[in-house]
């Protein structure tokens, strides 16, 4: 399937990110059609578009809104997860600073739909851009009355604020980000059912709905045209409805975001970014680090859809797509992994902060040639330990992609801790390696 | 393991005591963190954004002293605005930092497109290691975690830009240019992500 451009249409014209240009484009008309329809429709319209969580995880959105109470007694909170982190994505970016009117209108949608009093959207602190892009949005959306109070005359009020993190990848994970946003270092809490979801004890324990930066931009489509249109794209999967943001880099001729309905195939994809760049193609990582990597072969059989990709050995994750050459060492690769997941654990649960660090110690010691026989072994024992059993998703997130290499690439490994180098002696493979690699070659 | 940065504890200096607590924000910075406290229910939600209107007022970095300040301003304990502030690493705590900070991402796409030759460069041209800052206290060079602009690989951070796809000479070109410049970068990014979180109707109140 080529390219579908929903969210993306107009991301290349600047015009857009104004509010006179977006309403040129029927912006704000999701809204204005939402505000004459009662609260219910409005969820009942998302359930049949199919729409599931794009931040990674791939829960049904409406549930979420549907669970707020609808009998209100405390304050609702409309949350938008803009603290995007994850190794290979850049889709929010692009959403944030090329369509934020699209951002603000979903969000005020999901605020209708959930009698929401007040919205918070919470940006990582590196992307000032996209901060500096929604703030002006906001300040344009309160002129022309879709923000603040009486909005298009419904009498009902609604503030958005944006919220900046200060470096932490921890906190794009929602309940760690729900505590940053309330002041505090960005650690992950207990999760139902062994606590009450957002929706019911979020935000200042009142009831909160958490979506993504792209979960958000969907909504004004499907309140536009209907979910039932919605859910004609990607029907040829078994249950991912829409477009989905690919944000392609590594080693491609052209890196950039591409937006796909749900059963295009992952070499379609990679033939949109300009296909491979300085070599064949050795393996994938098709939805951000987290996820575990395909080789070849298994990214050939790869279609896109969140089912579909957990059959063919991966997941769609937040849709950071990374494509390695053949130039590429995967256990340096796995190590820097693996070392990203160490500096951004958190540190409150055990088995995370210290099974990361092994991970990399290991990792390590193979690289300089002192790697054991029995580490294949040790190092699938600490992922086993790792999985499952932490607060959050961090920790599954560290312990998959290694598990997945010495799943897929157990011959690189061998070589490694056998030879005492890299497999890949190529210029170009060298070319990428740290510094302390290079001394040894 | 030498490549997981630990704080630098021993180094920071003591606490001050609350009665030794000198305020110090200027008077726009005092009617911004009043603004802000008006987004959220209660004062400790506004740890962050304080924490940032902070680090621009004590010129990029937070001394005990600006540590102090917040948890006056937000009537928080000085531990807890501290163990906050620590586990972010966009504040620098307890230690001063360059003019400007140049944080270069090795992480996975960055890594693939040779982001491990450009921080070799850097430290060579800049004769620092990472953490450190140049004798005439102009540049810190530090190593970042993915900036999530990975089609622009490999990639810098320096204040509030991205710079990227950099090559050698790209690099050459940018060292000048911020010798050039007249204000810190780091400064400059405290105050726009201060102003991102004011809305037009708070900064013409701030203005007054």
């Amino acid at each position: 399937m080529p390219e579908r451009r929903l969210l993306l249409e107009h991301s290349g014209d600047p015009e857009y990110r104004t509010i006179e240009g977006y309403e040129k484009t029927g912006g704000y008309q999701g809204l204005r059609k939402a505000v004459t329809m009662d609260r219910q429709a409005v969820i009942d319209e998302i359930k049949k578009s199919g729409l599931r969580g794009r931040g990674g995880a791939g829960f049904p959105t409406w549930i979420k809104w549907n669970g707020i109470e609808k009998e209100k007694t405390k304050p609702h909170y409309i949350l938008c997860n803009a603290d995007e982190g994850e190794p290979g994505t850049f889709k929010d970016k692009e959403l944030m600073e090329n369509c934020p009117h699209l951002v603000i209108e979903g969000m005020i949608i999901a605020g209708w739909a959930t009698q929401g009093d007040k919205g918070y959207i919470y940006i990582r602190g590196e992307f000032v851009d996209c901060a500096r892009s929604i703030k002006r949005a906001i300040d344009e959306a309160y002129a022309k009355g879709y923000l603040g109070k009486n909005i298009l005359g419904t009498g009902w009020d609604f503030d958005i604020y944006v919220h900046l993190g200060a470096g932490s990848y921890e906190c794009g994970e929602e309940s760690a980000l729900m505590s940053s946003l309330m002041g505090e270092r960005g650690m992950p809490r207990l999760k139902f059912p062994h606590a009450p979801l957002p929706t019911v004890a979020g935000l200042w324990d009142c009831p909160t709905v958490i979506n993504n930066v792209e979960t958000y931009a969907c909504a004004p489509f499907i309140i536009q045209n209907g979910g039932e249109w919605y859910a004609t794209l990607g029907a040829s999967t078994k249950n991912s409805r829409g477009t989905k943001i690919f944000s392609v880099s590594g080693h491609v001729n052209r890196p950039g975001n591409y937006e796909v309905e749900f059963g295009t195939t992952l070499m379609e994809l990679l033939e949109m970014a300009g296909g491979m760049k300085g070599g064949e193609l050795k393996a994938c990582v098709p939805g951000g680090s987290s996820v575990p990597i395909l080789n070849r072969e298994m990214t050939e059989k790869a279609v896109i859809g969140y089912e579909e990709m957990v059959e063919a050995g991966s997941m769609v994750g937040s849709g950071g797509c990374m494509f390695l050459n053949e130039h590429t060492c995967i256990v340096t690769f796995i190590w820097r992994t693996a070392l990203f997941y160490a500096r951004e654990s958190c540190g409150k649960c055990t088995p995370c902060r210290e099974g990361t660090t092994w991970m990399v110690q290991i990792l390590e010691r193979i690289r300089e040639g002192a790697g054991k026989p029995d580490d294949i072994e040790l190092l699938r024992d600490i992922t086993k330990m790792i999985d499952g059993r932490s607060f959050c998703g961090l920790g599954d997130a560290a312990a998959w992609p290694v598990a997945a290499a010495l799943r897929v690439f157990p011959e690189e490994f061998e070589y490694y801790i056998g030879h005492g180098r890299s497999i890949v002696q190529s210029p170009e493979g060298l070319a990428m390696m740290p510094e302390s690699d290079l001394a040894r070659v | 393991m030498d490549t997981i940065p630990v704080s630098n504890l021993k180094d920071r200096p003591r606490p001050p005591k609350p009665e030794e607590v000198e305020l110090r924000f200027s008077e726009r910075a005092v009617k911004e963190l009043e603004q802000l406290l008006t987004h959220y229910p209660d004062k400790k939600s506004a740890m962050l954004p304080a924490l940032w209107i902070a680090q621009r007022e004590y010129g990029g970095w937070l001394p005990p002293e600006a540590i102090a300040e917040v948890a006056v301003r937000l009537q928080r304990s000085y531990a807890e605005v501290e163990g906050v502030a620590t586990f972010y690493t966009m504040y620098h705590v307890g230690h001063p930092i360059g003019r400007h900070l140049i944080e270069v991402c090795t992480c996975l796409s960055c890594y693939l497109c040779g982001a491990y030759r450009i921080a070799d460069y850097l430290k060579e041209k800049l004769g620092v290691d990472w953490g450190e800052t140049t004798p005439d206290g102009m540049f810190t060079l530090e190593e970042v975690e993915c900036l999530d602009a990975c089609d622009r690989a490999p990639l810098l951070q320096v204040g509030d830009q991205y710079i990227g796809p950099v090559t050698r000479e790209d690099v050459d070109a940018l060292i000048e240019r911020l010798r050039a410049e007249e204000s810190p970068t780091t400064i400059r990014l405290a105050d726009e992500i201060v102003q991102a979180q004011l809305h037009a109707s708070d900064q013409e109140k701030v203005r007054g």
